[in-house]
């Protein structure tokens, strides 16, 4: 198997499970399970690094001279590995929103308004 | 007279392209087996189109989040379908993906 094939599908694989990790982080938010989503996220952020050292091995190695040529697949893993980030991004965004929205519905509002 | 039955397995991804490599090893390996599988990869899009064609729908684990969603698209309930291993996927285990996949169907 070409060595860049098997660089491309751990990226894919790992980049692609931290992604799932940030979207099911996201839907916990929205069900209410703030620790949940928060665990789904710090894992994510573990399988994520671990994409990330394969893509810096594979830096390393084009600028040794190694794998030139730039293929549909490697594009595919790229891809993966940026939009892991962004979803991470999000997922940490949308989990406050949920928790502010959350004690809104349900939480004690803490302002107190002052009767004048 | 052996019998060779023939196994369809659908793998979704999220382009329908990283698969495609995984379902060549995937091949080799059942061939090492006797076992004759028509092993096909598609996005998660086109799942519906394609889960009651299969005898077993693998999920890479790039849109594992999509699981329930695809479990639902399957009329057939005792169907298995689930996600692929991380590190099996990554590192294009044929072997040890087309195992689980033979491991879940109960052969």
């Amino acid at each position: 198997m070409d060595g860049l094939e098997l660089i491309c599908f751990k990226i894919i694989s790992f980049s692609g499970s931290a992604r799932s990790n940030f979207v099911e982080a996201m839907k916990a938010a929205k069900s209410g399970d703030f620790q949940e989503a928060r665990r789904l996220i710090t894992e994510g952020d573990e399988i994520y690094h671990e994409g990330h050292k394969v893509h810096s091995d594979l830096l390393q190695q084009v600028a040794s001279g190694n794998y030139n040529d730039v293929t549909l697949l490697l594009a595919h893993a790229e891809d993966q590995l940026m939009s892991a980030e962004v979803i991470r991004i999000m997922a940490e965004e949308i989990l406050s929103l949920h928790k502010e929205l959350n004690d809104l519905k349900f939480g004690e509002i803490s302002e107190e308004k002052s009767n004048s | 007279m052996e019998v060779t039955i023939m196994i369809n397995i659908l793998l979704i991804c999220s382009e329908g392209m990283s698969t495609s490599l995984l379902a060549k090893k995937m091949s080799e390996a059942a061939q090492e087996k006797n076992i004759e599988v028509n092993i096909w990869a598609v996005s998660g899009t086109a799942a519906a189109d394609n889960v009651n064609k299969a005898d077993v729908i693998i999920l890479g684990p790039q849109v594992r989040y999509m699981l329930s969603k695809i479990s639902q698209l399957v009329t057939d309930k005792n169907k298995p379908v689930y996600v692929a291993d991380m590190r099996h996927y990554g590192t294009v285990n044929g072997k040890a993906l087309l195992e689980e996949a033979l491991r879940r169907l109960g052969k």
